[in-house]
Formats: structure tokens, sequence, C-alpha cells
């Protein structure tokens, strides 16, 4: 009984200094900063995190807490002031003009297939006939006489979303026959069958095309599928990453809203595999 | 007649054997996956180091704090809180009392409770009502409140499998309630309070949904218990869900939360053993 009284006892020492110290060494760093809240989409939720971290160590005064929960959380929270910046992966609403909106990135998707395939643009509802099981041939939208095989997203992608929302199309509509889950799987399906379809985000499609890996972005009806269409906004498949803010906000918020909006963050969106906006 | 028994025998032992296995293949397929997918990046570098770029790179360390002091958070209130209440329950009502069927009745429906549920009433209370904001400390007392079912009915459990013989024989050497409660029931009633702490502890650090919208998404190394701080199961989740590439440090991070589990439980099965198995204090 007396081994057990003294191990708990060292333990609980163990853990009070711990605590001490700890309390010690970084509780001091956050007494007088000021704090910046933003909650919302968690599409966008990792991008500024990146951005607020950078942010940071160049502002050691400010510290931003990114929070996610979907861009509604977002929408309700800049409303109601819980938060200073909500994060909202969609386009403003005619009745949400009470906030004020900046897109600081956006999430575009392409369709992506195998370099052998002769197909270079597909129409609207070619690709619903498609990815609904009505068409099942290549031949049957102008290429050759080969079974299509279709490569869906896992639930829960942003792309997904994306794709589902601009075609208008059910997720139990879709008839896949590989479900794959993020980009770099989806394109490495396609390289390794020619008879694929697939979506990714635009960017990151781009980047593999140039590096000539053996896949091609398919033009959508006749508007060409590229970084610059995305970025001069002629590109239909894409949302807009926002963040938005209601009344006029502080010098330190605004000063954050600015930053995100720079050139110094393009990388960390290209990394994400968004595209900046010009 | 004879032969027809034993065909039925065979096929209930074959049965039984059958979902034991199945059972017990189900767990090592999780379990083989998450260590296949893990370990390579598991390294102590991965432990001390916080997250970079979104958790692709870089470790939990940062993580692991927030987690831990949660989880302190959640103990410390919810440990004397659910004892006491199982005393109450256990020691000084009996078990067909209205009052005692009140309590009883409340815990179970909150123990059914969804987490979300809970996640979206310590939002409103906690973090908005009481102006905590997103922090370590409204994320651990909503915890408090989730496992405090659980910890009750079973530390309450605990006791009452105590025989009635001991209450008596105490009582017949002159022992107080108290002194009753402290040398006789508690050591006895031990494996039920650690099996309480174990499913409490264990609920608490899987959890996802009650916390993400209390303690938060930050996953920087929090500097008080009043700063956000995300915890390993939200860590895994966005990993998985929201950050492309991520997916290898969910799987490290997974097996670190596996590992955390198994050392609580064998902790705490030695710790029971050490105060229990008839050994009682004095």
């Amino acid at each position: 009984m007396k081994k057990i009284f003294i191990l708990s006892l060292i333990i609980a020492m163990a853990c009070v200094s711990a605590a001490t110290i700890y309390w010690h060494e970084f509780a001091s760093q956050s007494a007088d900063s000021e704090k910046v809240v933003v909650t919302g989409s968690s599409t966008i939720a990792p991008l500024v995190s990146r951005i607020a971290k950078r942010y940071e160590e160049t502002h050691p005064d400010v510290r931003i807490d990114v929070q996610t929960g979907g861009s509604s959380r977002g929408l309700a929270d800049a409303r109601t002031g819980s938060c200073d910046v909500g994060m909202i992966s969609r386009e403003a609403t005619e009745n949400e003009a009470d906030l004020t909106w900046v897109t600081i990135a956006k999430d575009a998707v392409g369709l992506i297939v195998n370099t052998e395939n002769t197909i270079t643009t597909l129409a609207d509802a070619e690709i619903v006939a498609i990815y609904t099981g009505e068409v099942t041939n290549w031949s049957e939208v102008g290429g050759a006489d080969r079974p299509i095989t279709v490569v869906n997203k896992a639930a829960g992608r942003a792309t997904l979303k994306v794709f589902l929302d601009y075609f208008k199309i059910a997720p139990e509509e879709i008839r896949a026959d590989i479900i794959i889950g993020d980009n770099q799987h989806g394109i490495k399906t396609v390289i390794g069958n020619p008879d694929a379809i697939c979506y990714v985000s635009v960017g990151t499609a781009e980047y593999e095309v140039k590096r000539g890996t053996g896949i091609k972005l398919l033009d959508i009806g006749n508007i060409e599928s590229s970084i610059a269409g995305v970025m001069s906004g002629a590109y239909p498949l894409s949302r807009p990453l926002n963040l938005v803010t209601r009344g006029i906000p502080s010098d330190t918020v605004l000063a954050f809203l600015e930053y995100c909006q720079s050139t110094a963050v393009h990388d960390l969106i290209r990394e994400e595999y968004f595209v900046e906006v010009q | 007649m004879e032969i027809h028994r034993n065909i039925t025998d065979k096929l209930l032992v074959v049965g039984v054997w059958v979902t034991a296995i199945a059972v017990t293949c189900l767990f090592a397929w999780i379990l083989s996956d998450i260590l296949s997918n893990g370990l390579k990046n598991l390294s102590w570098t991965f432990l001390i180091e916080s997250p970079h770029d979104a958790g692709r790179s870089g470790g939990i360390a940062s993580v692991l704090v927030s987690t831990c002091l949660i989880l302190i958070i959640c103990l410390v209130v919810a440990l004397p809180l659910g004892f006491g209440t199982a005393v109450l329950l256990a020691e000084y009502t009996s078990e067909d009392k209205l009052f005692g069927r009140i309590i009883r009745c409340n815990l179970d429906v909150l123990a059914g409770v969804p987490s979300i549920v809970f996640g979206l009433f310590g939002n409103a209370f906690f973090c908005i009502y009481l102006g905590m904001g997103f922090s370590i400390l409204s994320g651990g007392l909503t915890l408090a409140c989730m496992v405090l079912p659980i910890l009750i009915r079973s530390t309450e459990a605990g006791f009452r499998s105590v025989s009635d013989d001991y209450r008596r024989a105490a009582a017949g050497l002159g022992m107080g309630r108290a002194r009753t409660l402290v040398y006789i029931l508690l050591p006895v009633a031990a494996p039920g309070l650690a099996v309480g702490i174990v499913l409490g502890i264990g609920r608490a650090i899987a959890e996802t949904a009650a916390l993400l919208f209390t303690s938060g998404y930050v996953d920087r190394m929090p500097g008080s218990v009043l700063d956000s701080g995300r915890s390993i199961s939200i860590h895994i989740y966005d990993l998985s869900m929201n950050v492309p590439g991520g997916e290898s440090n969910a799987y490290t991070t997974a097996l670190v939360l596996v590992i955390l589990l198994v050392v609580i439980n064998w902790t705490s099965t030695w710790v029971t053993n050490r105060f229990s198995g008839g050994n009682l204090l004095y």
C-alpha cells in the first residue's frame, strides 16, 4: 500500500511541476496579443490555417484562431459576431448583402482522361450522361469503340460537391466503376487506364499535364479548362472561397484580410490545390 | 434423440467459435490497416514536433498537449461529481425509491444522447453564454458532461456488486459509514470504478463531434486552457477529410491514438489489480 501511495505522490508531483513549467513557458506568450477568430467552411480552413500561421510569424502581436464547422456556420457566426471572419465556400446569394465578401481563391474542378483518348471536349449533357450511366461507350460521344470507366470521388470530397452542384446530379444517380479518394489517386487511375474519366482539381491537373504524366484536361462545352480560365472567371466549374465580415472590421482584421489576398500567400493556395484570383 | 442433441451441441460450439473469430478478425484487420499505413511515419520527432502544412508534415505535439489538457479538465470535473453521485445512488438510496429512479432515468437518457448534441450544448452554454469562447476549458467541461452518465452508472454498479454482508459486518464492528466506504466498499468496488473511468476516458479521447464546436480546430501549442486546441480525433478527421495528401499522417495519428488507448487500458487494469483482489486497505 505504501508503494502505491509513493507512486501516486511521485506522479502527482511530476504532473504539477510539468504544468507549472508549462504555464511559465507558454502562458506568458499569449498575454497581450490581439485575437482574431475565423470560423466556417472545412474546405477553406486548412488554407486559412496555413496563411494564419505565416501571418503570425511576421505579426507576433496577433493571434488568429481558425475554427471549422461548415460554410453555414461561418455565415451564422459572422452575423452574430461570434467570429471576426467567416469562411464560405460558395457564391453570395441575394439576401447575404449585409456581409462584406472577399474571394481569396477558387476551387475549380476539371475532367481528365488518358492522353490515348481521342476526345478533347465534352458537352455538359454528355458528362451528365456518362456519370449517370446512360452512356457507357466512348463511341457514343465521338470517341473510339471502347467502354467508359467512370471514376468518382468518395463521399465528403469537396471536388465531388462542386461537380454534383454544377451538373445538378444527385449523389445516388452516379454510376461509378471506381471510387477514389484524393486528386493524386484520380490522376494515377486515369494514367493507368486509357478508358477512364475522372474529375480532379484543375490546379493539380494542369501541373500534371505540364509534367507530361499521361493525362489531359477536357474542355467543357467550348470553354478551355485551365488555371488561366479559372482566374479570369470564364471557366464555369468552380466555386469561390470567400472570407466574409460584418460591419466595419478592426484594423487587425483588415490587415489580415489584405494579407490573405496578397501575392505572398499564392504558394500556399497552390499547395492546397486551389487557384488564386487576380 | 441422442444423436440429434449431439448435432445441436456441436452446431452451437461451431457457431460460437465462428462469431468469436469473426470479431477478432475484424479487429485485427482494422489494426493491421492502421499499423501498415501508420507505422512507417511514427517516430520520436512525430511526437515532439507541431503540425506543419495543415498537418501533412511535422508531428502532433501541440495536438497531444491539447488532448491531455482537455482530458485532465474532463476528469478533474467528472470524477468527483460522478463518484459522489454514484455513492449517493448506491449507498444512500434504495433501488426502488422514486428519487433514485428519477436520477437513473435521467442518466440513462443522457448516456444515449448523441455527442454532437453535447457539442452544440457546450458551444451554446460554455462558449457563448459563459463567454469561454473556443477553448480547451469549454471542451473539457463539455466532455465532462458527456462522460458523467457512463461514469456514474458503472461506478454505481461497482458499489452495488459488493455483497451486503460486508456492510453488515462493518456495521457490526461499529464502523461508521464513511469508514466503511473508504476501507471496505471502495477496494472491493475498484474494478467497477476502473471500468467506468476507462470507458469515460475512451469515450472522451475518441470524441470528435462534441469538441469541434467547443475546444476547436486551432493546432497551435495552447498557451493556457483558455486557448483553442485541436484534439487528436479532430486532427485525424481533418487530415483524412479536408486535407488532400494528409492520409499518411492521419494513419500515424490514429496509431498514436490506439496506442494511447491501449496504455490507458493496461494502466487501469494494473492499478485495479493492485487495489482489489481481496487486498483491502489495512
